[in-house]
């Protein structure tokens, strides 16, 4: 009877508990999409995260720092040695222990762009990785704005389009004005095709992002393959005191 | 409540068994714990090696480095200096450095790669002062048959032009020789061990 | 170990005494049901709280230039650090749905009546002090909207009459939130609520085991006792209540453990994307809401439209907990032999509750969306929605009194000993 009643409550605990993450993360996963498609980016993809990183190397950290990363820990998180990570992926000759920061001076950046760039160690953190790469492919180009560029995902962004050379160039293409509304963009259009056809450059993008997504989260590589065993390991603990309980509880009548 | 019909055993064995699979758990939970106090990323990076010139110190002379915020006597020994070496053994707690104070590489007559050349770390091995360079030979208060060497002025330990502490002394060790290597005649790096010794 | 046991007991007699008073002669109802998980968790929480705490504040820098930092420090550099972290974090809202859960067990089996007000009070006053603990700690990142909600909450205290304005400016030691706030809130998180809480939880369990639990049923057991002076109805807290209680901290490690590894932020409810910018007085995060455990209380206060009332009307809402033990004058104590009234209130009372909380935590808007339209008038619905949400939730005291000082309740008859059933 006891035994019944024991089982009926475990039972109880763990749906409480689970229905009460459930309602806590439920809705965040629909918040966090945001109304940017899904990227679908794969951290445990080592040869992604590193083109990502040289896309990174080779067009970003001009102006972005990822200043809480080191090369070491990109070495490491990246699958790479020293010498790869100094040879291909480290051009501003700091030491290897050292962060991942620009090699445009803060105070140059503001007078030449009007807003320090960013620091993007956190960014996908704080955005959301669908966000940073529908932000990729949503530059066109626009004559009103200071650099010719702009942005459908974040108007009147500061930056010009740094990947233009690889995407091409698009421009807004408007639906007519009605109802006395003002018109607005309907689509962007690749005008000028770049190096890379749009399904090379979505996974530029996705590649890209990948590697923000893990700069974000280093932790993330570890996590997961190590929670498998704490699980497997707390399953097990809790069949043993289980038994144990259900042993002493024979004396309860 | 307690009736004949408890299995004494099978309890011993489930309470046993289901405190060594909690007691390990929480030993191996402890394990992060513990290694949060050793030296993180940035600590690590701090400490990784140093690169200096040497083409600027004069025979005789020494000059201070920092590495991993411990001090680097860098001395380019004068033939003199060399030549006094041997000659102190019979005075000395550890003449042939048996203790491993050094890298295997460095442990011979002169506790170095090349001769003329001694790094180590500044640090007596007593209670961690930095003793003094005292280079001049002759009569000193703290040893009236000085032969040049380095004396520390916190509990007057003393070590030789190698290093090597002399018997009688508070400190028990050799100074440290730390991993060396010489990149080209004039710079040494700190920190690493020449290509092919372990 | 029995000559060790001997050689302690000659020297200290008063501790044997101690443990036996509370885990080998505490006499608990032998009918716990699921609901009685939660004392223990909490505590496991706050020892879990504790320890990691402990090893943060090893490596955290208070102070508004080093504290963003300080926290990727730990995440990156640090050893573990990025485990460490978690779990606090994670502790943190789990220490809450174990603490709301443990608050409505009291509510539904009238734990707080006669003769153990005295431990609900005490319960309040823990709860009341860990919503200090956890905003100050929520502050601590320096995040921005650590910072945005550091101010928001501070500035509540300017709708105190005459001297509000002042008592904002002294407790943020400048006029936004800086320096001075960080270091203060850093020495109460860590050393001066800490310790309340620890005193406060002795008290609490201290109360508690003067007048012996309550149950499921709401019977007291130690109306029946054998010739021995043991409750018929009791069992020995230890070893059966404990190693019970073990089966539950697995359970509950296991859901701690799929979080802390598989998704720690739990979707921006346990850590929020905007404290991954770092605090900038310039800048408003576009979504400002708190954490998602204050999200009722915070919602209580947005839908009064009136800033005064509405500081007034959040603490009403908590104040009115403590009140429940005089509100509740029904002589029945369990919720299986109250009336229908009780039983439909209390479900309302959850319900109404975990509704304010989805307005507070702002996913209404997208709700209203998705029922009326994309051209629906969020605010006016949501206000409307919230309003008649905060009524209820008063309502809920209004009526407790009223049905059970009038009479109206209908009970069942209470059984004399525990029943189990499954």
């Amino acid at each position: 009877m006891h035994d019944k009643t024991f089982r009926a409550s475990m039972r109880t605990l763990t749906v409480l508990l689970a229905l009460l993450v459930a309602f806590a993360a439920a809705p965040a996963a629909l918040a966090e999409e945001g109304g940017y498609p899904n990227v679908n980016v794969n951290v445990h993809d080592k040869a992604s995260l590193q083109r990502g990183a040289r896309l990174f190397m080779n067009y970003c950290v001009g102006c972005h720092s990822l200043k809480y990363m080191r090369y070491s820990q990109m070495a490491e998180g990246l699958g790479l040695t020293e010498q790869q990570v100094m040879d291909n992926l480290n051009f501003t000759g700091v030491k290897f222990g050292e962060p991942i920061v620009s090699a445009m001076p803060e105070a140059d950046a503001e007078k030449w762009l009007g807003k320090a760039p960013p620091d993007l160690s956190l960014e996908v953190s704080a955005r959301g990785a669908d966000w940073v790469a529908a932000y990729l492919k949503s530059f066109y180009l626009d004559p009103s704005t200071a650099s010719g560029w702009n942005n459908t995902v974040f108007p009147n962004v500061a930056m010009p389009f740094p990947l233009w050379q690889l995407q091409g160039e698009q421009v807004a293409v408007m639906s007519p004005p009605a109802n006395g509304e003002p018109a607005t963009i309907k689509e962007l259009k690749l005008a000028q095709p770049g190096s890379m056809t749009p399904a090379q450059y979505d996974r530029a993008v996705r590649d890209l992002t990948a590697f923000l997504t893990y700069v974000s989260s280093p932790d993330e590589l570890v996590r997961s393959s190590m929670g498998a065993w704490v699980v497997l390991y707390l399953v097990f603990f809790t069949l043993f005191a289980l038994v144990l309980k259900k042993e002493y509880w024979k004396d309860v009548h | 409540m307690a009736d004949d019909s408890i299995n004494k055993g099978r309890r011993r064995f489930l309470t046993a068994s289901t405190a060594v699979i909690g007691g390990a758990g929480l030993i191996i939970t402890a394990i992060p714990f513990v290694e949060t106090w050793l030296p993180s990323a940035r600590a690590q990076a701090a400490g990784s090696p140093i690169t200096v010139d040497i083409s600027k110190i004069e025979k005789g002379q020494m000059v201070r480095y920092g590495w991993r915020k411990q001090p680097i006597f860098v001395i380019n020994r004068t033939p003199e200096q060399l030549q006094w070496l041997p000659k102190q053994d019979p005075r000395l707690r550890d003449p042939h450095s048996n203790e491993p104070q050094q890298p295997s590489y460095c442990k011979n007559g002169h506790r170095s790669i090349k001769p003329e050349w001694m790094v180590l770390i500044g640090i007596c091995t007593h209670l961690g002062c930095v003793p003094d360079y005292k280079k001049k030979v002759g009569p000193e208060p703290f040893d009236p048959d000085w032969k040049g060497g380095f004396y520390c002025p916190c509990h007057h330990s003393r070590y030789d032009m190698a290093a090597r502490v002399y018997d009688g002394v508070p400190a028990p060790l050799n100074m440290v020789v730390p991993p060396y290597h010489f990149v080209d005649d004039t710079h040494i790096q700190i920190g690493v061990d020449p290509k092919g010794a372990a | 170990m029995g000559a060790f046991t001997q050689w302690f007991n000659e020297r200290a007699p008063g501790l044997g005494a101690v443990y036996k008073k509370h885990m080998t002669e505490y006499y608990a109802p032998k009918n716990f049901n699921v609901m009685y998980y939660f004392g223990s968790l909490a505590m496991l929480v706050l020892v879990n709280q504790i320890v990691t705490g402990i090893f943060l504040a090893m490596f955290y820098t208070p102070t508004a230039a080093g504290a963003f930092d300080s926290v990727q420090y730990i995440m990156r550099d640090v050893n573990w650090g990025w485990l460490v972290r978690y779990m606090h974090t994670t502790g943190a809202s789990m220490f809450f749905i174990v603490i709301y859960l443990h608050m409505f067990r009291g509510l539904m089996y009238g734990s707080f009546k006669k003769p153990r007000e005295l431990v609900w009070l005490i319960g309040m006053l823990i709860f009341l002090v860990l919503m200090a603990e956890a905003f100050m700690g929520y502050v601590l990142p320096w995040g921005n909207m650590s910072f945005w909600g550091a101010k928001v909450i501070i500035t509540l205290f300017s709708a105190v009459p005459w001297f509000g304005h002042t008592l904002v400016t002294w407790i943020m030691g400048t006029f936004v939130p800086g320096d001075p706030t960080l270091n203060r809130f850093f020495a109460l998180h860590v050393v001066a609520l800490p310790l309340v809480l620890l005193l406060l939880v002795v008290l609490h369990l201290g109360a508690l085991h003067e007048v012996g639990s309550n149950n499921p049923d709401g019977v007291e057991i130690k109306k029946h006792k054998n010739p021995k002076g043991i409750p018929l109805d009791g069992i020995a807290f230890h070893p059966y209540y404990t190693l019970k209680d073990l089966v539950g901290v697995g359970v509950f490690l296991i859901i701690c453990a799929v979080i802390i590894f598989f998704a720690p932020s739990v979707g921006g409810f346990f850590l929020e994307h905007d404290n991954s910018i770092p605090a900038n007085d310039l800048v408003t995060p576009a979504t400002i809401k708190p954490v998602w455990y204050f999200s009722p209380f915070y919602a209580i206060l947005r839908m009064i439209p009136s800033k005064g009332l509405g500081v007034l009307a959040l603490a009403a809402s908590i104040v009115a907990l403590f009140l429940v033990p005089w509100l509740d004058r029904g002589g029945v104590k369990s919720i299986r032999y109250r009336g229908l009234g009780y039983k439909i209130a209390l479900a309302i009372f959850a319900i109404v509750f975990f509704l304010l909380g989805c307005i507070g935590a702002d996913l209404t808007p997208g709700w209203i969306v998705s029922i009326f339209g994309p051209n629906a008038d969020i605010t006016t619905i949501e206000n409307l929605f919230g309003r008649i949400l905060v009524i209820l939730y008063f309502a809920f005291f209004v009526f407790l009194w009223v049905y059970t000082f009038f009479g109206f309740e209908r009970t069942r008859p209470v059984p004399e000993r525990v029943t189990t059933h499954a």
